[in-house]
């Protein structure tokens, strides 16, 4: 018999095995009274409310939105560049500073990392009580160590050549540093900066759904008293938001050459440092700290969790990161190679835009209308909804993919969908599998937001711990929650290497 | 008196397990001009990034001035421009920005700053540019975009425009047709008319393969294996010397 050999396109497929156990729980899980609810849901899609009064709010509530977004946006990305310069090993070098310190610096970004803004929010709120600066700074905290790992990669493909030639110059070091630096940063700026706008739009509406302001909040009142109509006039907004958003930021070309456009820039980039810090120094001093005392305790407090329930929590953490994994990587190659053909495309696509449109939360809510809370639900939810963002980019790759491969195929008489897989999906493969790597690292971290609500894993006790002020057990959850996303994100690192 | 501007005492380097140069004594005095020659590996680029102090020695010492070069402050370390072999440009930069990064030494950070921006003044940077016979309907285009000869002459025109007392080459004339050649050869080697030009290198050490342009230097070194093999007057040249090294 010959041996099974696995390549990078069996593995796109082979994840999709997760829904066998998934899809048993499901099917048991099911109850079938939520089933008119879910009919509503889905007939509110075509049919959003419209009158003054909505418009009003949206209105209001979009620009919440907006501010809130922009501002946590503008600061993590300037701070990300920061940061991501004094996480660079071309600072060190030029600086002679001792590796020492790179690594901590990292370390400590890498913790910052770990634990989703969600959790920040959580965090904040239950601290400092709810007000719209809170949801900038829990947006901007893990922002700015996921801008600065982007922004320090970049900097690190700078050829050491030129480094070592600018170097010769015996310029002064910042000088040397700047011209160094300054195209990377501008390029990843401008390649990846743009986009990090619609992760800030999107964060704040799933921050707005615990009651951090904006349109997240709108939609989770009207989820919450039933009233969908209402609920798709929201999500159809804020559909509007994204797609300008998207269309604008295509639209701006950065010309660095132009003078008054760099001197505005440069202004922007100063004026947002100063008054972050200011801002900072307002809050640090502003607050009173009452409900901050409750932290103090932190170590005071004794923990009823036990290690067994602990460690079932950890596991079950673990188990729906894998499952929502293998659902985002396989559903999307599946579903395009099974309907092949345009008109399906058009569909696949515009389910795929509604998947990522819609915050996870919601989409767990209206599966919770027909199925009870379980590692599984929370797991399809976590995966339709990354599903969704990978089909994105699968689409993206092959529509810009030479098609030669597969009209040949195809001219040879081999059938549609195996000339696509064969011809086409098995050229993207690999670099499917290494973002889907990365994606992974996400998925980890969101495993928090379905976990708050789907009362599975950590994210369940974290809430729970919260909510009886237990600060102890916040902490030992923080920090299991935090060592799974670094050896996930560990893990995925190695992955993405063999396969880059 | 002692005009040495350049000394390598004993100087040795090893990379992993490999010894790339081997015990070279070497004095380079003020006004020189020295030919480098040797085959492909026998540690020419290494003994010239060792000179600049972009590589330190595993053994050995390197004198700027009579002075070691590692207590030298960054002004003095500056008496020194390369051109490196593989030119070593800003690839996003443009040809005229990358001139200018030649002028960093001597300028602050504002001036690198204004430079990156496009708004700082090319004058100096365009007249290094025009002596290297580099047209200006390249000035402001991106490196990237350049041909060989002319990426070859940016890198020429960055160096130059540093004005410094000594100038390392590597293979300067890689990618240019023989009428540059002599061009470039005559700015190198100071052969230029005082008013075109302020001041170019006054000692130069230069790595070539080609014979026929040793005309203009007044010493030979032959390097192989990483050891130099002689260090001669031009006029001693024998072809047996060359024989030794190739």
């Amino acid at each position: 018999m010959n041996k099974l050999k696995l390549n990078y396109t069996s593995l796109s497929f082979l994840p999709i095995l997760v829904c066998i156990p998934l899809g048993y729980q499901l099917i048991n899980n099911i109850h079938f009274g939520g089933f008119k609810l879910f009919q509503e849901f889905l007939i509110s899609a075509f049919n959003p409310k419209i009158n003054n009064e909505i418009i009003f709010t949206v209105i209001k509530r979009l620009n919440e939105t907006i501010l809130i977004g922009f501002f946590s946006w503008l600061v993590s990305i300037i701070f990300g560049a920061i940061f991501g310069i004094i996480s660079s090993n071309i600072f060190y070098k030029i600086f002679n500073i001792p590796n020492f310190f790179y690594r901590i610096i990292r370390f400590f970004l890498t913790i910052i990392r770990s634990i989703h803004e969600v959790v920040w929010g959580i965090l904040l709120m239950q601290i400092y009580g709810i007000n719209f600066s809170i949801g900038i700074i829990a947006i901007c905290i893990p922002y700015i160590a996921v801008n600065s790992k982007v922004f320090a990669e970049q900097l690190e493909t700078i050829d050491y050549k030129s480094f070592e030639s600018i170097n010769q110059i015996n310029a002064p070091k910042f000088s040397s540093l700047l011209t160094l630096i300054w195209n990377p940063i501008i390029n990843t700026f401008k390649n990846f900066g743009l986009y990090r706008f619609e992760c800030s739009i999107r964060s704040t509406v799933i921050l707005g759904l615990f009651g951090i302001g904006g349109i997240g909040t709108s939609i989770f009142l009207s989820f919450q008293t039933l009233n969908f109509r209402e609920l798709w006039t929201y999500l159809w907004s804020l559909a509007i938001l994204i797609i300008l958003s998207g269309l604008i930021f295509k639209k701006i070309k950065f010309n660095t050459t132009n003078k008054i456009l760099s001197i505005f820039f440069i202004s922007v980039f100063f004026i947002t440092i100063l008054f972050s810090f200011s801002y900072f120094l307002y809050f640090i001093f502003n607050n009173n700290f009452e409900n901050f005392n409750s932290a103090s305790s932190l170590f005071k407090s004794s923990s009823d969790l036990g290690l067994f329930d602990f460690l079932k929590l950890i596991l079950e953490t673990i188990i729906l990161s894998l499952l929502s994994t293998g659902i985002a990587i396989s559903l999307p190659p599946l579903v395009i190679g099974i309907f092949n053909n345009n008109t399906s495309k058009i569909f696949i696509k515009f389910f795929a835009f509604l998947l990522r449109l819609i915050p996870t939360p919601v989409i767990l809510l209206t599966l919770l209308t027909f199925n009870s809370p379980s590692v599984s639900l929370a797991a399809l939810t976590l995966g339709l909804h990354n599903a969704g963002i990978t089909s994105k980019l699968l689409f993206t790759n092959l529509d810009s993919q030479d098609k030669r491969n597969y009209i040949a195929m195809k001219s040879l008489g081999i059938s549609k969908k195996t000339s696509w897989l064969l011809g086409l999906f098995s050229q993207q493969a690999k670099s499917y599998l290494a973002y889907c790597a990365y994606r992974s690292d996400i998925i980890i971290r969101e495993t928090a937001i379905v976990g708050v609500i789907g009362s599975v894993g950590l994210g369940w006790q974290l809430q729970e711990s919260l909510s009886s002020f237990a600060w102890q057990e916040v902490t030992l959850v923080l920090i299991a929650y935090s060592s799974i996303a670094i050896v996930g994100e560990l893990i995925n690192g190695k992955i993405k290497n063999s396969l880059t | 008196m002692n005009n040495t501007v350049l000394e390598l005492e004993n100087i040795s380097y090893k990379y992993k397990n490999d010894l790339i140069l081997n015990k070279i004594n070497l004095k380079i005095n003020s006004g020189e001009k020295i030919a480098l020659l040797g085959k492909s590996g026998s540690g020419k680029t290494t003994l010239i990034s060792i000179l600049n102090g972009t590589i330190k020695p595993t053994q050995g010492e390197v004198k700027l001035f009579n002075e070691s070069f590692e207590e030298l402050d960054r002004k003095q370390k500056s008496k020194i421009t390369t051109i490196w072999q593989d030119l070593r440009l800003i690839e996003d930069l443009s040809a005229e920005q990358n001139v200018n990064c030649g002028l960093l030494a001597e300028n602050n950070f504002y001036f690198a700053f204004k430079n990156l921006l496009n708004i700082s003044s090319f004058k100096k940077a365009h007249k290094y540019m025009k002596l290297c016979r580099l047209h200006n309907s390249i000035y402001d285009k991106k490196i990237r975009k350049l041909s060989g000869g002319q990426k070859q002459r940016v890198a020429i025109a960055r160096s130059l425009i540093q004005e410094s007392n000594i100038l390392l080459a590597d293979e300067p004339f890689n990618n240019l047709d023989p009428k540059l050649i002599t061009t470039i050869k005559n700015l190198l080697l100071e052969n230029v008319d005082k008013n075109k030009i302020k001041k170019s290198p006054k000692t130069a050490l230069v790595a070539l393969h080609r014979l026929d342009l040793l005309n203009d230097f007044d010493k030979v070194i032959g390097m192989r294996d990483g050891k130099i093999f002689f260090n001669l007057k031009r006029n001693n040249l024998k072809k047996i010397h060359l024989e030794k090294i190739y």
